[in-house]
C-alpha cells in the first residue's frame, strides 16, 4: 500500500492541550487548568482528539459533539481564547501548545460543555422565532404558496445558523449583558422580518429588539461577524436591523 | 423519588419526535419529548439533499405522482416494504411537504424559463414552466423515476429541523433536554413510559405517560465507519428490545452511503450525484456506467456503494495510508452550483478534507448510514405486543424502506411517519379505556432497578474499559457484517460480539461520580449496543439469500419464495447472548406492485409462488379498469385509504392535476 | 383587526408598546458623535491653518470672532460656538457611558475577553472606551478654557499657552487621544448603520488613513505653535499683529 505522508521518518508532532476544567455539580472541586499530551495524526481534529483524551487518558473529561461534521453547532468552545467549533478544527492548524476553554456567557455543565441549548430555547420564546400568520391551517391537499426564488435563497442564507453560540461568546456587549439577544437573535430577526409568510412588521419587531439588550445595545464589534463558523452576513443584518428599528 | 406525569412521552427531539409532539399537543394532549441534546442538534440536521414528495413541480418530475413514488419506494426497498405504509407515506408526503412550507421552511423554489443543468456529463438546457414559477424545486436522486426530491439547497434537514422545532416552541411544547431514557416502564402487555435519567445531575425520574413514542433514529455508531452523528447509538431500539416483549424488525438491513467522505465517513449529499456528479476510479474513469449502464451513479444506493466496493475489490482504488477509496467528481457542476446548491459539501470539503471541490475531487467511500430495521409497529406506529408504545422515523420499522430505503426518503418519513403516528397517538389517547390511572409504583420499581443496575455498575471494579470494547464492537461489525457478508465472518462475527457481551459485565469504571460521567454512559450503553449488533449480526446470518442493502456473497440471489418475510427479533432473556428470531411473511396476494426485477442491479431472483397468479390479477384489474382513474385503480388494486387518519386524508393537488371541489 | 388579536394570542401585547426612546437615544448618541468629529476636523483643519502662515491664522480666528462682519472682534461668538460643543460632548459622554463597563469586576472581564480574543475590532473598542475616559478630563478642561477665555486663541496668545504657559504635553495627549477615539468613532458609526456600503476592510483603510492624516497635520500644527512659542517666550503677552499691520494689535 503507497503510504503518502508517514513515509518521512519525520518524528511524529505531539500537541499539549490545556484544558480548562471544572465540574459545577461538584461544589469541593474548583476550576483548574489541566495539560493532556497527544500525538498528532494526518486529518485528526479536535473531535477525535478530544475523544481521544477520554478514552486512553482522563474518561472524565466532559465536552459536546453530536454531527462531528459542522452541521449541528454542539461543539463550540474556545480554542486559544476565540470560539470555534472543535469538530472542524485540524489539529495541524493548531500550535504545539493550544487552550481549550468553555464558551463563557452560556451556562456551564462541566468542562468544556456548556447549555448553549437551554439559552437558545429561551432566546427562541422571547424573540419568537417562529413564522407567525393570520391565516387557519393551510390546506394540505392544494398547492403550495408561491415565493420568488431568489428570496427564497435569501432566507436560507439566514436560515442556516446552527445556533452554536459563537457569535454570543465572542461578543463584548454580551461579556456586560447577561440580557443581551446577541447576533443569534438579530439573524434570526431579520430571517422572519425578510419571510413574507410572516405577517408581524417593524413594530412588531421593534417591540422585542428596540431597546439595548436588542440592536440597540449592539456595539458592532463584529466579533460575531468574523467567528461565525456558517459566515452568515452578520454585519450587514444587524445594521440593516438598526437603521430600520430607528425608524420602526 | 420524582415522578413526572404527562399525556404523551416522545423520546427523542429529531425530526419525527418534534412532528409527533406537534400532532399530540395540537389535538389537545401534553406532550413532552426527551433529548439527549438540544433538539436543534439532532441528527436529523445532517439531511443535506432533500426530502421526497411527488409535488411534478419542476419539469422533469412531470408526470410524477403517489403512484410512480411508490413503485420507485417499492422497487427501491427490493420489495421488503410493507406496501400499505408505502402508500400512506407518498400521499402524505407532498401533504408533509406543504405544511413545513406553510410553517417556513425556505424550500428552494422553481425559477420558471430556460436554465443549464448537467444530466450524464451533459449540458442540458431544461424549460421550467412558468406557471410553475416559485413553487418548491424538485431535484433529480437516485432510485427515481422523476425529479422529485425537495430540497434547501444541501442544508434540507437542517431548515426542516429549524422549522419544526420552532413550531414545537410556538406551541410550547415541553423539551426534556439532556435526558436519556434508561429502560421502558411496562407490566408485560402496556407500556406506561420511561425511567429518565439526567445527563447533567445523574438525577432518575420516572415518566409516566398514556402514549410513549421512541424517535430515537438510527444505530450508526454500532460501525466504525459511519455518516451518523455521535449520538445514534440505537437507545431506542434497545428499549424497546430490552422489554423482552416489543420486537425489532429487520435489523439486518443496514444502508451504506456511497458517499461518505474518506477516511471520517462524513457524508456528502446524494444531491451532488443528482445534480450531475461522476464517480471515479484511480485512473479517473468513470465507472459506474460500466456496471449500471441505465441508472449510472444514480441507481440505488445499496446498488451504487457495492458497486464501488467491487470497483475497489477489482483493484481500481485510490491508494492511501487509511486504504482505498473512490473519487467523486463534482467540478463539472461548476463554482456557482456548487456555492449555491452544494454549500455544506464545499464547507465539509474545506474544513476536513483542504479541498475546493470546484477544482478537485473528493475521496469517497462507501460508510454506513441507515438503519432501515426498527421498532416493528404496526401502520398507526403501534407495537404490536406492547399496547401504549409508538415508533417513529428511523427508530421505527412500520415498514416503509424494506432492505433497501431510497434517498430522500428518510427526512420525508420522519415527517410523514410524525404527522400519521401522532394523529394515532392522540387517538389513543382520546380513548376513555386508556385514560386509567397511571401506575406510580410501577414506575418507582422501574427506578428502582435501574438505580441499582447503575449502583452496581459504579460499585463493580472489573477490568474492562467501554471505550476499548465499543471499538471492537465497532470494527467487528464493519469487518464481519458489512457491505459484503458470507456466513464463516457472520458466524465468527457473532461470536465475538458475544463474547464481548460477556466480558462488559466486567466493565470497571475510572470515574465513580452518580452525575455527569461520559465513563459511565458509554458502559451502560455498550451493553445495549451489542445486544443490537449481535441482533443484527443473527438477522444477517439467518437470512441466506441477498435482498437490498443485505448482500449474502453465498447467496446472491434473492430468494422470494423463502425469504419474502420480515424478521422479527425479541430479547426475553436479559442474560441471553442472542435474541431470539421469528419471521413475518408479506402477503404477495394483497401487494400492488408483485415482486419484479428493481430495474437496476441484479436481475435473478427466485420468485414467490404466489406472484404469477397476482401478477396475472392486477394485470386483469388493470385492463378492466382501463376507463377508470388511477385512483379507482389503485383502490381496486390495495385499498388503503382506511388507514390514513382523517388530517392526512385526500388527494394532493399538481399543476397538472387540480383538485376538483 | 385580525392581527392585533394575533398579536394578543402570542403575547406580544404585554410588550407591544415599547418606549421609542433607546431609538431616539441611539440615533442621538450616532449623531452627536458625527457632529463631534466633523467639529473635530474642522478644528484641526482651523488650527492647522498657522502651517500655512500666523496671517492666515489670525485672519480665521478673526473670522470667527465675527471681525470681518461686524467691524469689530466678540470673542463672545466663540465662546457661544464653544457652549455649543459642549452640549454635544455632555449629551454624547452621558449617552456613551450607558455602553462602559459599569464595575471593575465587567472592566476586567470585557478586558480578558479581548485579550484572548485577540479580535481587531475588539480590541479597538477598548481603545475607543480608554481614549473616551481620558476626554472626559482632557477635553472637559480645553472645552473650559476655550469658554472662558475666548480671546486667548490667536498665533501669539496660542503659541504663548501651548509654549511659555507649558501646555504642549496636555495638548499633545489630547491630540492622539481625541484622533483615535474620533477616528475609531467614525469607523464604528459607518458599521453601526451600513453607511457607507464599504467592506469593512475598506472602511479600516479609510479611518486609518484619516486618522494619520490628521495625526500628521497635528503633530505639525502643534510643533509649529510650539515653535512660534518659544521664538515668542520674551514677549509672553503680546498679541499678534498681521503683516499688513492694520488694527495695531491682536485683542
Amino acid at each position: 500500500m503507497n503510504n503518502t505522508t508517514s513515509g518521512s521518518g519525520l518524528p511524529p508532532r505531539h500537541i499539549s492541550f490545556d484544558i480548562l476544567r471544572y465540574n459545577p455539580q461538584d461544589p469541593a472541586t474548583a476550576p483548574r487548568m489541566q495539560t493532556y499530551r497527544i500525538e498528532d495524526a494526518d486529518s485528526m481534529t479536535l473531535f477525535i482528539a478530544l475523544n481521544e483524551i477520554r478514552e486512553h487518558q482522563d474518561p472524565t473529561l466532559q465536552f459536546d459533539f453530536v454531527c462531528r461534521a459542522g452541521i449541528c453547532g454542539s461543539c463550540a468552545m474556545m480554542v486559544n481564547g476565540r470560539p470555534q467549533l472543535a469538530c472542524r478544527t485540524l489539529t495541524r492548524n493548531l500550535p504545539d501548545v493550544t487552550t481549550l476553554a468553555p464558551l463563557p456567557f452560556f451556562e456551564l455543565i462541566g468542562d468544556l460543555s456548556v447549555n448553549t441549548g437551554k439559552w437558545m430555547r429561551g432566546m427562541s420564546e422571547r424573540l419568537q422565532t417562529w413564522v407567525h400568520t393570520l391565516e387557519p391551517a393551510p390546506d394540505l391537499r392544494k398547492i403550495e404558496a408561491r415565493m420568488n426564488p431568489d428570496l427564497a435563497e435569501q432566507i436560507y442564507e439566514l436560515d442556516r445558523c446552527v445556533e452554536c453560540g459563537c457569535c454570543v461568546a465572542a461578543c463584548g456587549t454580551a461579556q456586560m449583558r447577561q440580557d443581551f439577544v446577541g447576533a443569534v437573535g438579530f439573524g434570526q430577526i431579520a430571517r422572519f422580518r425578510l419571510d413574507p409568510r410572516d405577517v408581524r412588521n417593524d413594530e412588531d419587531y421593534y417591540a422585542l429588539i428596540g431597546d439595548d439588550t436588542g440592536v440597540f445595545g449592539c456595539m458592532s464589534l463584529l466579533a460575531c461577524h468574523d467567528v461565525c463558523p456558517k459566515s452568515l452576513p452578520l454585519q450587514t443584518q444587524i445594521a440593516f436591523l438598526r437603521r430600520k428599528m430607528a425608524v420602526a | 423519588m420524582k415522578t413526572v406525569v404527562t399525556d404523551v412521552l416522545v423520546i427523542g427531539g429529531g425530526l419525527a419526535g418534534l412532528r409527533m409532539a406537534i400532532a399530540a399537543r395540537s389535538r389537545g394532549h401534553e406532550a413532552i419529548v426527551l433529548s439527549l441534546v438540544p433538539p436543534k442538534r439532532s441528527h436529523s440536521a445532517a439531511a443535506q439533499g432533500g426530502m421526497q414528495a411527488a409535488l411534478a413541480n419542476v419539469t422533469r418530475g412531470m408526470g410524477d405522482n403517489e403512484d410512480v413514488h411508490f413503485e420507485d419506494t417499492v422497487r427501491g426497498s427490493d420489495w421488503g416494504a410493507d406496501q400499505i405504509v408505502a402508500r400512506m407515506f407518498v400521499n402524505t408526503a407532498p401533504k408533509a411537504a406543504r405544511e413545513l412550507a406553510a410553517w417556513g421552511t425556505p424550500w428552494s423554489r422553481v425559477r420558471g424559463g430556460e436554465r443549464e443543468v448537467i444530466i450524464n456529463e451533459e449540458r442540458v438546457t431544461l424549460a421550467e414552466r412558468v406557471d410553475a414559477h416559485g413553487l418548491i424545486a424538485q431535484r433529480d436522486f437516485g432510485g427515481t423515476k422523476k425529479w422529485r426530491t425537495c430540497y434547501v439547497s444541501d442544508g434540507t434537514g437542517h431548515a426542516m429541523l429549524f422549522t419544526v422545532s420552532a413550531h414545537a416552541i410556538s406551541l410550547g411544547i415541553d423539551v426534556h433536554e439532556r435526558c436519556e431514557a434508561l429502560a421502558l416502564i411496562h407490566d408485560g402487555e402496556r407500556c406506561y413510559g420511561a425511567v429518565v435519567r439526567n445527563l447533567i445531575t445523574g438525577e432518575l425520574t420516572a415518566y409516566l405517560s398514556r402514549a410513549t413514542a421512541l424517535a430515537t433514529g438510527g444505530a450508526g455508531r454500532l460501525y466504525r465507519v459511519t455518516t451518523n452523528a455521535v449520538i445514534c447509538e440505537g437507545m431506542g431500539h434497545a428499549l424497546a428490545l430490552e422489554t423482552g416483549v416489543a420486537a425489532l424488525g429487520n435489523m439486518e438491513a443496514i444502508q451504506f452511503h456511497p458517499t461518505g467522505i474518506f477516511p471520517a465517513g462524513i457524508l456528502v449529499t446524494e444531491g451532488c450525484r443528482g445534480d450531475g456528479g461522476l464517480l471515479r476510479d484511480v485512473d479517473g474513469h468513470r465507472f459506474m456506467p460500466d456496471y449500471e449502464p441505465e441508472k449510472k451513479e444514480l441507481a440505488s444506493r445499496d446498488v451504487v456503494s457495492r458497486r464501488m466496493e467491487e470497483h475497489i475489490r477489482a483493484g481500481h482504488g485510490v491508494s492511501s495510508r487509511f486504504g482505498p477509496h473512490l473519487w467523486l467528481d463534482i467540478t463539472l457542476l461548476g463554482r456557482r452550483h456548487i456555492e449555491h446548491n452544494l454549500r455544506e459539501v464545499k464547507e465539509i470539503c474545506e474544513s476536513f478534507l483542504g479541498i475546493d471541490p470546484a477544482e478537485q475531487w473528493i475521496p469517497v467511500r462507501p460508510a454506513q448510514h441507515y438503519t432501515m430495521g426498527g421498532v416493528r409497529t404496526r401502520p398507526t406506529g403501534e407495537s404490536p405486543w406492547l399496547r401504549g408504545l409508538f415508533a417513529a422515523g428511523e427508530a421505527a420499522c412500520w415498514d416503509l424502506h424494506g432492505f433497501n430505503r431510497l434517498g430522500g426518503n428518510s427526512v420525508a418519513e420522519t415527517v410523514v411517519a410524525g404527522m400519521i403516528v401522532g394523529e394515532y397517538i392522540a387517538d389513543f389517547c382520546d380513548k376513555a379505556e386508556n385514560r386509567v390511572p397511571l401506575p406510580v409504583t410501577l414506575g418507582e420499581e422501574f427506578v428502582k432497578r435501574e438505580a441499582a443496575r447503575l449502583e452496581a455498575l459504579l460499585g463493580h471494579s472489573g477490568k474492562e474499559n467501554a471505550f476499548h470494547l465499543c471499538a471492537e464492537m465497532q470494527e467487528i461489525m464493519t469487518h464481519h457484517v458489512g457491505i459484503f457478508r458470507q456466513a464463516d465472518a457472520l458466524q465468527a462475527g457473532i461470536g465475538r460480539l458475544q463474547r464481548l457481551l460477556q466480558r462488559s459485565r466486567d466493565i470497571g469504571l475510572t470515574s465513580k461520580t452518580w452525575g455527569a460521567n461520559a465513563d459511565l454512559v458509554a458502559a451502560y450503553r455498550l451493553r445495549r449496543m451489542l445486544k443490537l449488533a449481535i441482533t443484527i449480526a443473527h438477522g444477517a446470518c439467518q437470512r441466506t439469500e441477498s435482498r437490498g442493502a443485505h448482500f449474502r456473497e453465498d447467496f446472491p440471489r434473492r430468494n422470494d419464495q423463502d425469504w419474502l418475510k420480515r424478521t422479527l427479533a425479541f430479547w426475553p432473556d436479559d442474560d441471553a447472548v442472542l435474541p431470539r428470531l421469528d419471521y413475518e411473511a408479506l402477503d404477495v396476494k394483497q401487494m400492488e406492485l408483485p415482486p419484479g426485477w428493481r430495474g437496476y442491479g441484479a436481475k435473478n431472483y427466485v420468485e414467490h409462488p404466489d406472484t404469477p397468479a397476482r401478477q396475472a390479477e392486477v394485470e386483469a384489474i388493470r385492463t378492466q379498469m382501463s376507463d377508470s382513474d388511477r385512483f379507482a385503480v389503485q383502490h381496486a388494486l390495495m385499498p388503503y385509504a382506511d388507514k390514513l387518519p382523517s388530517a392526512c386524508e385526500g388527494k394532493n393537488e399538481r399543476l397538472e392535476e387540480p383538485l376538483e371541489e | 383587526m385580525l392581527r392585533e388579536v394575533f398579536i394578543v394570542q402570542s403575547g406580544l401585547a404585554e410588550i407591544g408598546k415599547r418606549s421609542r426612546w433607546p431609538a431616539r437615544l441611539d440615533v442621538v448618541q450616532s449623531l452627536s458623535g458625527l457632529a463631534l468629529a466633523l467639529f473635530m476636523w474642522g478644528h484641526m483643519f482651523f488650527v492647522a491653518s498657522i502651517l500655512l502662515g500666523a496671517d492666515v491664522m489670525w485672519a480665521i480666528t478673526k473670522l470667527f470672532e465675527g471681525y470681518f462682519f461686524l467691524g469689530q472682534s466678540y470673542p463672545r461668538l466663540v465662546s457661544g460656538v464653544v457652549a455649543v460643543v459642549i452640549a454635544l460632548f455632555v449629551v454624547h459622554a452621558l449617552l456613551a457611558l450607558r455602553k462602559f463597563p459599569i464595575n471593575y469586576r465587567q472592566y476586567t472581564t470585557v478586558r480578558a475577553h479581548a485579550q484572548a480574543m485577540k479580535h481587531g475590532d475588539t480590541t479597538l473598542w477598548l481603545w475607543q472606551a480608554h481614549t473616551g475616559f481620558m476626554l472626559f478630563f482632557l477635553a472637559s478642561a480645553h472645552l473650559y478654557q476655550m469658554l472662558v477665555w475666548p480671546q486667548n486663541i490667536g498665533p501669539y496668545a496660542s503659541s504663548d499657552r501651548i509654549w511659555s504657559d507649558g501646555l504642549w504635553p496636555f495638548y499633545l495627549v489630547m491630540l492622539l487621544t481625541v484622533e483615535l477615539h474620533g477616528g475609531i468613532g467614525l469607523y464604528r458609526l459607518a458599521l453601526k448603520w451600513g453607511w457607507p456600503p464599504l467592506s469593512r476592510h475598506s472602511l479600516h483603510w479609510l479611518k486609518w488613513l484619516l486618522t494619520a492624516f490628521f495625526l500628521i497635520l497635528g503633530l505639525a500644527t502643534l510643533g509649529a505653535y510650539m515653535k512660534i512659542g518659544f521664538e515668542h517666550r520674551q514677549h509672553y503677552g503680546e498679541r499678534y499683529t498681521p503683516t499688513w499691520g492694520t488694527e495695531g494689535e491682536e485683542r
